[in-house]
């Protein structure tokens, strides 16, 4: 299935950016050529997050020991043996990955079949909230769309487009885009509200 | 001659060593050991910063010194942006405190609620990731003003240890953003715990 | 998690002897809370059986849960007078207490971890070193390592091929030799004792004997915290993060031939405290 987990705008090239989905930790990284990743926040020879590493090129090196792990999540370089050519095995496990619309889509299980194609958004900011997404969902009417864990809602009178995924029990990581140029700002402040909203229900 | 009495691992005289290293201001060190008898200095905690026969104590002043004293160009300190400049001096004196406890706490064992301040913690990280969030939408880089100032700075430290004591930055992309921002800023220096890598 | 008797068996460190007050303090080991008692300079250690037995060798405060085979290990420097004695404060690290002294025996994370201090990216390559298993002393060895370091000490002034012997004497305990600026003739000794709270919770108590006239006791702690809080974001962020004994799990390389024995030796003791759970022995 696929599964929004992030705007494009906050992985800019050369940035890595660390996910929790469902608590399973990923590693979401945009090299030079601007096609986004997301692997495994973990390097196959210590186990060490990737999502601490540090993009040089096209590649993604792991901070512990610069193992350096290119587009394709094969390692290609092991510094501490600069001559080595490093056997095809050895790479980090990527999950399917695509972006539409302003957001960050994974495949985690391969099940999501070609990737979605959405309509296009401009990014407001990714918010985690401690509500799971039934609390939200009941203070937000919102209408499904045919795009994968994706809503069209009217918060406050601003249009909206709310990719969600969980990053474990009781939590919700919203990422919000508007329709509307010019919308941006008060649609934040929406959200913030929303957020308190869900989160004093939660408490309650 | 600038000397710094330093505690390698003090996010506070961190603040101080990267804002000396930003302004390319050569100093001396002046090694302190808070461990385990927690020596001082004769003027009180570090960071303690001398400038010839003056004194500065506590971080947030030693860093608005140096950048009234020691940056000719102002922009560290600009006047335009000295009301927000200042507010967020007084975030990192207070609420971003709890992330220096909590820090203690995890890492040397100090006396303290570890969930409790990671709790507070974990709400001062938001209330920047929002400014910040929000600073982006009209289109700035910084907490304050047009370019990176003294509130950056004081700020920075407790956001980039709070892994020290299990916080991530998973769930704070505008101030994930904003880090790598200011580490790539000439003459950046890391601490332990703040990877020169990025 | 009930520690084993590989675990149970072993000597372990509960801080320096320093850091006791006179009177009662509580410590926790292996998952079992202690009370230790001090008076003067003897301790009593309770858990919740008899009392634990005590032995306070190299300065710091030693005690065990099960019936170690041999004494606390040999530390022939520390009868040396002319070395000093440096105890560098404990630090808590949320990872398993193996993971922390496999990352002790590594050198190929210095340019990327301890960047321009005891490694550039300059210069990366790990060497080929040797590695020995001496069963007479139920120790292991990892000799002939070198490595470009750009500042190898608290007192180096420059960069300098630095040569290293490791030596792990138990499970959680091991130490590092190493040419000091001062005497290349000689080695400074770099301990690090782990105490193993939970499987994933660990106690650092690094300690040095080293040869210097020069650095200060703080430039000296400093340089070592500095160091290990290096390493320690490292630690905490390695998954998973208990210490993979399966085959296939992780991927050693000829730098990691003290790794590779270090686990060799894990498995062959049984020991399983702060070990990732296999699968692949039902």
């Amino acid at each position: 299935m696929w599964v929004p987990i992030a705007l494009g705008r906050d992985v800019p090239r050369g940035a890595t950016r660390a996910v929790l989905l469902e608590g399973e930790e990923l590693v979401v990284w945009r090299g030079e050529a601007g096609t986004v990743q997301v692997w495994e926040d973990r390097c196959p020879h210590r186990g060490m997050r990737l999502s601490f590493g540090f993009v040089r090129g096209d590649a993604l090196n792991c901070l512990y020991h610069g193992w350096e792990y290119g587009a394709g999540a094969s390692c290609r370089r092991i510094p501490a043996h600069p001559d080595l050519t490093v056997p095809p095995t050895i790479r980090a496990k990527a999950f399917a990955a695509t972006e539409t619309g302003g957001l960050i889509l994974v495949d985690r299980d391969g099940t999501g079949g070609p990737p979605p194609l959405m309509l296009a958004g401009l990014p407001v900011a990714s918010l985690a909230i401690a509500a799971d997404p039934e609390t939200l969902f009941q203070l937000v009417p919102a209408t499904p769309r045919p795009d994968p864990q994706l809503v069209e809602a009217t918060l406050d009178g601003v249009r909206f487009h709310l990719g969600w995924h969980v990053p474990g029990p009781g939590r919700i990581m919203l990422h919000a885009l508007v329709l509307d140029p010019g919308a941006e700002s008060r649609a934040l402040i929406a959200l913030h509200k929303l957020r308190s909203e869900a989160e004093a229900r939660r408490a309650a | 001659m600038l000397r710094l009495h330093d505690y390698v691992l003090s996010a506070e005289c961190y603040a101080v060593r990267l804002m000396l290293a930003l302004l390319g201001l050569a100093h001396e060190r002046r090694a302190v050991d808070l461990y385990p008898g927690a020596a001082t200095t004769p003027w009180g905690d570090v960071p303690v910063l001398e400038d010839g026969d003056d004194v500065v104590t506590d971080p947030g002043l030693i860093l608005t010194y140096l950048a009234r004293a020691h940056d000719p160009s102002g922009r560290w300190l600009p006047a335009e942006s000295a009301a927000v400049v200042s507010r967020w001096l007084a975030f990192a004196a207070t609420d971003l405190t709890a992330l220096r406890d909590a820090r203690r706490v995890a890492i040397l064992a100090a006396p303290g609620d570890l969930d409790a301040l990671n709790r507070k913690g974990y709400m001062a990280l938001r209330a920047l990731d929002d400014h910040l969030a929000t600073r982006r939408l009209e289109g700035a880089d910084w907490l304050a003003g047009d370019g990176p100032t003294v509130a950056d700075i004081a700020v920075f430290p407790a956001v980039m240890l709070s892994h020290d004591s299990g916080i991530g930055l998973e769930d704070f992309p505008s101030l994930n953003l904003w880090q790598r921002r200011l580490r790539q800023l000439p003459g950046f220096v890391g601490m332990p715990g703040i990877p020169d890598y990025f | 998690m009930t520690a084993e008797p590989a675990a149970l068996d072993q000597w372990y460190v509960l801080g320096a002897i320093g850091d006791f007050p006179q009177g009662q303090s509580s410590r926790r080991l292996l998952g079992t809370n202690l009370a230790v008692t001090r008076a003067g300079d003897r301790f009593t250690i309770e858990s919740n059986g008899p009392p634990a037995a005590v032995r306070t060798d190299y300065g710091h405060l030693w005690t065990t849960l099960g019936t170690p085979a041999r004494p606390v290990f040999d530390l022939p420097e520390s009868r040396e007078s002319d070395r000093r004695a440096v105890y560098c404060g404990a630090v808590t690290v949320r990872a398993s207490g193996l993971r922390l002294i496999e990352n002790f025996l590594d050198l190929a994370h210095f340019p990327y971890v301890h960047t321009d201090i005891l490694g550039t990216e300059a210069r990366p390559e790990v060497a080929k070193y040797e590695v020995e298993q001496r069963r007479d002393v139920d120790e292991l060895w990892a000799t002939k390592c070198e490595f470009f370091q750009p500042k190898a000490a608290a007192a180096s002034e420059g960069g300098q091929i630095s040569r290293y012997m490791y030596r792990v004497v138990s499970p959680f305990n091991v130490m590092l030799y190493k040419t000091p600026p001062a005497a290349p003739d000689r080695w400074d000794v770099i301990a690090l004792f782990v105490q193993p709270v939970e499987p994933d919770l660990s106690i650092a108590h690094p300690y040095m004997l080293v040869i210097d006239d020069i650095s200060t006791d703080a430039e000296l702690i400093g340089f070592q915290q500095m160091i290990f809080l290096q390493d320690k974001i490292v630690l905490e962020n390695q998954r998973p993060k208990l210490l993979p004994l399966q085959p296939g799990r992780e991927t050693p390389t000829r730098a990691d031939l003290s790794s590779v024995l270090y686990r060799r030796w894990l498995k062959e003791k049984q020991l399983r405290y702060g070990v990732e759970e296999r699968t692949d022995l039902a």
